[in-house]
């Protein structure tokens, strides 16, 4: 095997190398199906704020609020529901929260020139306030609408509900990076900003919306999040930020110009999940867990820096 | 003092350098020219160390020497100035001077005492007009240049490599710079000098070297060193100046009216005819710049603009290609080209939605793409190994090719150019100064901005001067001569 060729599936070689081995481990737990329908609905929700997390790196940008936007989404609509609100009132409502939140943010980079880590951080903490205020800090657990139940759990064919949230949402953001004219705009953002505004590129727009969209997923893998386990904190989105990043980066290192790709970051979401299930089956302990993802994150990016250096 | 015999440099199949022979002595000033890729800059980093020959011998002072590192040439008195080498904005001259060495220290405490003993000597003696105090960012681009060759020299530097330091100067400033090189010379320190500005290594080299494929081709002793005789041993034919006169008859295409923006702090008055190519002369910030970016859209501007005799207003980049208008920036690792993404990329992204398979889906087809990049890329004849390399991977000539071929496919009623070969070698240049005449040829207007003299001698039919932020005058092909731009140029006082 070359090293160009080591490079790129280096990554997918150790994901299944990480799942040989956990099967070996634990024959019966791990490999079961029963683990794998699990698997796949852990790695849901943090898969759709990957991605969102995947298009704002692409333009170069981050965006620190999408766990706060995923849980005031959340928040929202079960407040509506308590209020005896429909389905389809609230969840179009919660999306809208969480698109004009990201829009918002958009506007701070680009109109206002501030840096997206700095905007989105402080965007994101006055979208917990309202997520506090809202939800009083109490669970939410009351009158959940059978409809909204569907959104993300049970199955069809076999095959977890939210399996197909992931196959539609990455498939459909994949195919908007690689092959749409937007897509090749948030590249040329993301590669060279000031070209790419001499080249005649619509700025602004372009990153507002990409900001908007990262709202709006943020937002629907809250709305699948409080689906799944049937009640809502107002703190339930922000364990997904780091994860989240992490995939990402883990992604880029199996992209040939360590650009971040969705099947990449879907590679990086699926290593850290089954690192963490893997290693909870077999019984590690959740300490020891934490370093060793974090391990595994910096070991993949370092290997990757050292055989592009050659 | 430095002795190089028989150096040779293999990557895979490619001989970099073949049996490279080259002696310097003490003082003595050497020209290093060549096309681009002719391995110019691996010899550089094979005598600074960078690099190690697969074969030959480098002599200093007549003892073998090999280079473990950049940190053994040094140590030899070798130093290379980069014309973009890092400077820390913030800190001053001695600062500067003192990056990457050991402080002298006094109580613990940094001595800047001593640190100015150590550097004031040799600036007075070189650049008694640079201020040591002053923070570098505050310091005129020419004289960041001094600070490069003051921190060379100052730490015991006996031969310096300069990679084409005055690319980035406006020929007033470079003749400063080679003033202070000259003194610097005076001193006994011997110099490389790289360039393709030909007649800067004729004017201040006592020999010079032409460097080809790898080997040197031709070799010039004292009083021999001719822009001629190199580019005839480069394999090129020297350029000639444009001799056409502008054809008045010709419709208006683009006329500006008391426009001012950026660095335009004087309302400009221009108009440029069909077929015509105006150049656009002066120093930096003088205010040429910012006219090609107010027509491109690219700055806020006043004042009132017209194409084809209709009303003009560009707010965006965007609006000025809807209108027909093209544009090739400046400085084009920075304002023009994505390194990274690959060649089709980076020439059908300002039009990317005329490669569209059905009209309302904004998805391209790459098909379209790939067969109008081979088209574009004969007409600019861009050398280039597969559509799909990454455009960081193409020379910098070819890098300026590849944006040129954003708009090969489509009649431009207007070319804005800005210092277009910048950094291009001798035969790209020429290659893409045939380029924009045949752009105007074609019946456009072609607004060329420049701080290169000759170029703008070259290539305008006219010649707007810019000083101090507005037109100073229009010269027409037959006033216009090196002396009268130039002093059009930088005459102070009445503007």
């Amino acid at each position: 095997m070359t090293r160009t060729n080591l490079n790129r599936f280096g990554t997918l070689i150790a994901f299944v190398l990480l799942c040989i081995g956990f099967s070996i481990a634990a024959p019966t737990a791990f490999a079961s199906p029963g683990n794998v329908f699990n698997l796949v609905q852990q790695m849901a929700t943090l898969a759709i704020v990957a991605t969102a997390a995947t298009l704002v790196m692409t333009i170069s940008e981050f965006d620190l609020s999408v766990g706060f936007s995923a849980s005031l989404a959340a928040v929202i609509c079960f407040v509506l529901f308590g209020q005896g609100y429909d389905v389809w009132l609230a969840v179009p409502a919660a999306l809208l929260v969480g698109i004009v939140g990201g829009a918002a943010n958009g506007v701070l980079v680009a109109r206002f020139g501030i840096p997206s880590f700095v905007a989105t951080l402080a965007l994101g903490t006055i979208l917990s306030g309202f997520a506090f205020g809202l939800s009083g800090g109490q669970s939410l657990f009351q009158s959940v609408p059978e409809a909204f139940k569907a959104l993300g759990r049970g199955e069809i064919l076999g095959i977890p509900v939210l399996g197909f949230w992931i196959v539609g949402v990455l498939g459909v953001a994949a195919f908007v990076l690689t092959q749409t004219e937007f897509g090749r705009r948030l590249k040329a953002i993301g590669g060279n900003a000031q070209a790419a505004r001499l080249a005649g590129l619509p700025i602004v727009r372009d990153v507002i919306a990409t900001f908007a969209i990262a709202g709006g997923l943020a937002a629907l893998a809250g709305l699948l999040l409080a689906s799944r386990l049937g009640s809502v904190q107002h703190t339930m989105g922000e364990p997904l930020l780091l994860p989240a990043y992490a995939a990402v980066f883990i992604g880029t290192t199996a992209s040939p110009t360590g650009a971040p790709t969705v099947a990449g970051t879907l590679l990086g979401v699926a290593i850290t999940g089954v690192m963490v299930n893997g290693m909870t089956i077999v019984g590690v302990e959740p300490f020891v867990q934490r370093i060793l993802t974090g391990v595994i994150i910096l070991v993949a990016v370092l290997v990757r820096r050292v055989g592009r250096a050659k | 003092m430095l002795d190089l015999t028989g150096i040779s440099r293999r990557f895979g199949a490619t001989h970099a350098l073949e049996d490279v022979n080259l002696a310097l002595s003490e003082g003595e000033v050497l020209g290093l020219v060549g096309p681009n890729g002719a391995g110019k800059s691996t010899l550089i980093k094979i005598i600074a160390g960078a690099d190690r020959p697969d074969a030959g011998e480098i002599r200093i002072d007549g003892r073998a020497v090999h280079f473990a590192s950049a940190h053994d040439a040094y140590a030899a008195g070798i130093r290379v100035i980069h014309q973009d080498a890092p400077l820390v904005p913030g800190f001053d001259t001695l600062e500067n001077c003192y990056l990457g060495r050991e402080y002298p220290r006094r109580f613990g405490r940094i001595d800047r005492k001593a640190m100015r003993a150590a550097i004031a000597e040799v600036a007075a003696d070189i650049a008694p007009e640079l201020d040591l105090d002053v923070p570098v960012m505050f310091l005129p681009q020419a004289e960041r240049q001094f600070v490069r060759l003051l921190r060379a020299i100052a730490d015991k530097g006996r031969l310096l490599i300069l990679d084409e330091p005055t690319a980035a100067l406006p020929a007033e400033d470079a003749e400063r710079f080679y003033e202070v090189l000259r003194r610097t010379r005076e001193r006994g320190t011997s110099i490389i000098l790289v360039s393709h500005r030909l007649e800067e290594i004729a004017e201040f080299c006592s020999s010079a070297v032409v460097l080809r494929d790898g080997r040197i081709v031709a070799r010039f002793g004292a009083g021999e060193v001719k822009p001629e005789a190199m580019i005839a041993a480069m394999g090129g034919s020297a350029s000639e100046r444009s001799t056409r006169a502008t054809d008045t008859s010709a419709p208006l295409i683009i006329e500006i009216d008391g426009v001012t923006g950026g660095d335009l702090t004087r309302p400009a008055q221009l108009a440029v005819h069909a077929g015509e190519v105006m150049a656009l002369y002066g120093l930096a910030g003088s205010g040429r710049s910012s006219l090609l970016n107010a027509i491109w859209g690219a700055i806020p501007w006043a004042g009132s603009m017209r194409l084809t005799g209709e009303v003009y207003r560009p707010k965006s980049p965007r609006d000025a290609i809807a209108r027909g208008v093209s544009c090739v920036p400046a400085d084009r690792h920075r304002s023009g080209l994505f390194l990274v993404e690959d060649l089709i990329f980076n020439k059908t992204l300002p039009l990317l939605s005329t490669y569209r398979r059905m009209r309302g889906l904004p998805v391209p087809d790459r098909t379209a793409e790939r067969a109008e990049f081979l088209v574009a890329a004969e007409r600019v004849s861009l050398s280039y190994r597969d559509p799909k390399q990454l455009a960081r991977t193409l020379s910098g000539g070819n890098q300026q090719k590849l944006i040129f071929s954003r708009w090969a496919n489509r009649h431009s009623r207007v070319m804005l150019l800005d210092e277009p070969t910048e950094g291009v070698d001798v035969m790209a240049k020429s290659t893409i100064k045939d380029i924009i005449r045949a752009i105007a040829a074609d019946g456009n207007a072609v607004l060329v901005s420049t701080s290169d003299r000759d170029e703008a001698l070259e290539l305008g039919d006219r010649i707007a001067v810019f000083r101090q932020g507005g037109i100073v005058r229009i010269f027409s092909r037959a006033e216009a001569s090196a002396e009268a731009l130039s002093a059009a140029a930088q005459s102070r006082g009445a503007a």
